[in-house]
């Protein structure tokens, strides 16, 4: 368990009284892709978000267990701290409507210490390059962040995450609202990103996490099935459950 | 996807299904290549050239099954990239078709060798021969039963049927050696039989191999896992039954 | 159909064009620079002595509107900016709940009770104080403070969550994330619902009865009593003297069109802001 970049111990949290994950533990190993499958209402997202502590900013949630990141239980460390070092791109793109594309990438530059300019323009550089965003904005980066297209947005996104340096990043079912070109360049861009961050991607797409995740864990009804290498999980499943969805024989 | 209730796992749905027919149709397919080895092997056994003629006419069916059973398949995968179970029964019915096909083959083989001349009479040759072919005949089709059954269980008895083959092939062997010391004049036919009972083996060992698939597609065991490694030593060197 | 909706709409236009054809008529005649900037006039009818009556000037009522709506704004906008703030972004919490609620009943109550309350407020604490600019910026913002919050609070509202959640997400603290990332995301319609009381306030008479009262002259301090538009309309159109009469005519016209431009450059401003923010 050396490599573990991030662990969670008997986690469980909830939405007021009710239990949205319950006792999961988990590993994500370092300068890997870790997906999360499973059909709505699994708990998938709620994991995800205990991750970077964005559970706790909804009202009356609570959370049990401990939360590791380089072997720290993130859960006694400031929370602004932690969400510096575990980003978050989301299932909607949403950058950030009154801002340009370059303003957006800045923005954790700009709102946490101060940065010369000469910093800030390469930071903004090397995250659109990074989020493969770079040659198709470069002439444009005060433009309006709202003038891009879905798929763009949304690697905008990546690259705002990005520009905060963080060490995990965090994704929640990033291409469901994307096309397949869109969401083609973006799994690519996952693939290449690996080899710098430790990677969790939430999808609802199986063939999503064949093609990208080096290890797939599987949620039903709050719990963790099983977990395992990918092509073990979708070759040979160990339990009648995960056979079952991945199958398609429920959800 | 399903809304807000957590999803529960329902009847089965139209993989299940079309996984079923692809099962029966190898079956069918298997149950065609069987009768032209029993064909085969009777035509040759009495010398029925007509016989052997509609075995050799039969071939055009057994690659038409293969080249259907291969496009449903593929097919299969291309529009429900299956995964897990699903995934497995549809590589491993890719696999069981060529074996069917080298099984119906085989009983083509030895409707061509087929001549006027009736197998001479060595008594325990023959006996020995018809016996193979009972044997893996039925081996075939529980290799079948097995398949479209979903049994595991009876596939892996194929494996322990498969080493009496081998025996009974080693005795026609030694039998074959001991007769054309006695009378070299019967190397002609001695040859083909040597050859259908070569064939008799291959047939068995094909069975094995779809018995190996099945229990892969159920279980996804390969079999290095099940069974241990078979000693095999070339055939000089082992102790044959006294003569 | 959609005769009777084209019915409908000219017929609240007439009213409107209506108002500001009298105002003009019956007060364009009187208006002119000087009456912008003198000082009230002795009520007058007739020629006195072969004096005519003079002309005079609402100076001071636009002088004290100016000051009384700017002062009464400067204590609104951030106590009803912060109470929506605390309702949206704090939301599930009893007291966010409890403003919310408060500011939607007290849009309702009718502006003399504002005057009102604060003027018995005074009398009993301040006597001195009842009528005085302070009371007057007091009365105005007790109408003011609710419709700020409303307002900003619906535009809070429409800032969508997930706008804040990127913000979290990168690390930028709560108090942060809402001031120069909601707040800044939603100040198009902040500033229309500013805009909105600010014209209300600058339109009220009754809070001003018993407070502002009224004075003949400009600014005195803040402790003293000071003149508005709509003060000077109320008591000036009651009059008897033909001047005063005129007065409050150029008044009421120069506050619909004050009112009016207001209007009209505020939207103006704002929808090219909301253009810019859209990148069109």
């Amino acid at each position: 368990m050396a490599n573990g970049k991030m662990r969670v111990e008997h986690l469980s949290a909830y939405y007021g009284n009710r239990r949205a994950i319950e006792d999961i533990s988990l590993e994500f190993p370092k300068n890997e892709v870790s997906a999360i499958i499973g059909p709505s209402g699994c708990g998938k997202s709620t994991l995800v978000r205990c991750l970077n502590r964005l559970h706790e900013t909804l009202p009356r949630t609570r959370v049990e267990g401990r939360i590791l990141l380089d072997g720290e239980d993130i859960l006694e460390l400031d929370p602004i701290g932690v969400r510096r070092r575990v980003g978050m791109v989301f299932q909607r793109p949403n950058p950030f409507v009154t801002m340009s594309i370059y303003d957006n990438v800045s923005v954790s530059l700009r709102f946490n210490g101060r940065h010369s300019r000469e910093e800030i323009d390469r930071a903004v550089i090397r995250s659109l390059q990074q989020a493969a965003l770079w040659d198709e904005v470069k002439d444009r980066v005060d433009a309006p962040a709202m003038s891009l297209s879905g798929g763009q947005q949304q690697r905008l996104c990546i690259a705002r995450a990005l520009a905060a340096e963080p060490e995990v990043l965090l994704m929640d079912e990033p291409c469901s609202a994307l096309d397949p070109v869109a969401t083609a360049k973006i799994e690519s861009l996952v693939a290449e990103l690996k080899s710098e961050y430790t990677l969790v991607i939430v999808t609802h797409n199986m063939q999503q996490a064949g093609r990208v995740a080096d290890n797939t864990a599987f949620l039903y009804l709050g719990k963790l099935v099983e977990v395992g290498p990918t092509e073990e999980l979708f070759e040979r499943p160990k339990e009648r459950l995960t056979e079952q969805y991945i199958t398609g024989r429920f959800g | 996807m399903s809304g807000d209730s957590p999803a529960t796992p329902e009847e089965p749905r139209g993989a299940d299904t079309e996984l079923r027919r692809l099962k029966v149709r190898a079956k069918e397919m298997g149950q065609w290549a069987l009768q032209m080895v029993h064909d085969g092997w009777e035509a040759f056994r009495t010398g029925n050239l007509v016989g052997a003629q509609n075995v050799l006419d039969s071939d055009t069916r057994l690659d038409r099954f293969d080249e259907e059973i291969e496009h449903e398949i593929i097919t299969f995968l291309v529009l429900r990239q299956p995964a897990a179970g699903d995934l497995r029964t549809a590589a491993a019915l890719l696999k069981i078709s060529t074996h069917l096909d080298r099984i119906g083959r085989l009983g083509f083989d030895m409707a061509r060798i087929t001549t006027l001349e009736v197998l001479p009479d060595v008594p325990e040759l023959s006996s020995v021969l018809r016996s193979m072919d009972l044997t893996v005949e039925s081996i075939v089709q529980q290799s079948l039963d097995a398949l479209v059954e979903d049994q595991p269980a009876l596939a892996l008895g194929l494996f322990v049927r498969d080493d009496e083959v081998d025996r009974m092939h080693r005795e026609a062997m030694r039998l074959i050696v001991r007769e054309l010391a006695r009378d070299p004049n019967s190397a002609r036919h001695l040859s083909n039989e040597l050859l259908v009972a070569r064939h008799f083996e291959r047939i068995a060992d094909n069975a094995c191999k779809i018995g190996e698939k099945t229990i892969y597609a159920v279980t996804g065991q390969r079999r290095s896992e099940y069974l241990p490694r078979h000693p095999y030593t070339p055939y000089v060197l082992e102790k044959s039954a006294p003569e | 159909m959609s005769a009777i909706t084209a019915a409908c709409a000219i017929a609240i236009l007439i009213p409107l064009g209506d108002i500001i054809y009298q105002a003009a008529l019956l007060g364009g005649p009187t208006l002119s620079f000087s009456v912008l900037t003198a000082g009230l006039p002795q009520p007058c009818s007739v020629p006195v002595n072969g004096v005519p009556c003079a002309v005079g000037g609402i100076g001071p009522a636009l002088q004290g509107t100016g000051i009384l709506v700017g002062l009464a704004a400067l204590v609104s906008v951030p106590i009803g900016l912060a109470a929506a703030i605390f309702a949206v972004e704090y939301r599930g919490r009893f007291l966010g709940t409890a403003i919310s609620f408060t500011a939607d009943v007290l849009t309702g109550v009718p502006s003399v009770i504002a005057g009102v309350f604060i003027y018995a407020y005074f009398v009993i604490y301040d006597p001195a104080l009842v009528f005085s600019v302070i009371t007057g910026t007091l009365a105005l913002s007790v109408i003011m403070i609710p419709i700020v919050t409303r307002t900003c609070e619906e535009a809070l509202r429409t800032v969508p969550h997930a706008v804040r959640e990127a913000a979290l997400a990168l690390g930028i603290p709560k108090w942060r994330t809402t001031l120069q990332i909601v707040v800044v995301s939603a100040l198009p319609a902040i500033l229309t619902g500013i805009l909105l009381s600010v014209m209300r306030a600058a339109g009220e008479a009754a809070p001003l009865l018993f407070t502002a009262f009224g004075s003949r002259l400009g600014f005195e301090g803040f402790n003293n009593p000071i003149e508005a538009l709509p003060l000077l309309i109320y008591n000036f159109a009651e009059s008897a003297s033909n001047n005063w009469i005129h007065l409050a005519w150029a008044a009421a016209l120069i506050l619909i069109i004050l009112i009016l431009i207001t209007n009209i450059l505020s939207r103006l401003t704002i929808a090219r802001m909301v253009r810019r923010m859209r990148g069109e």
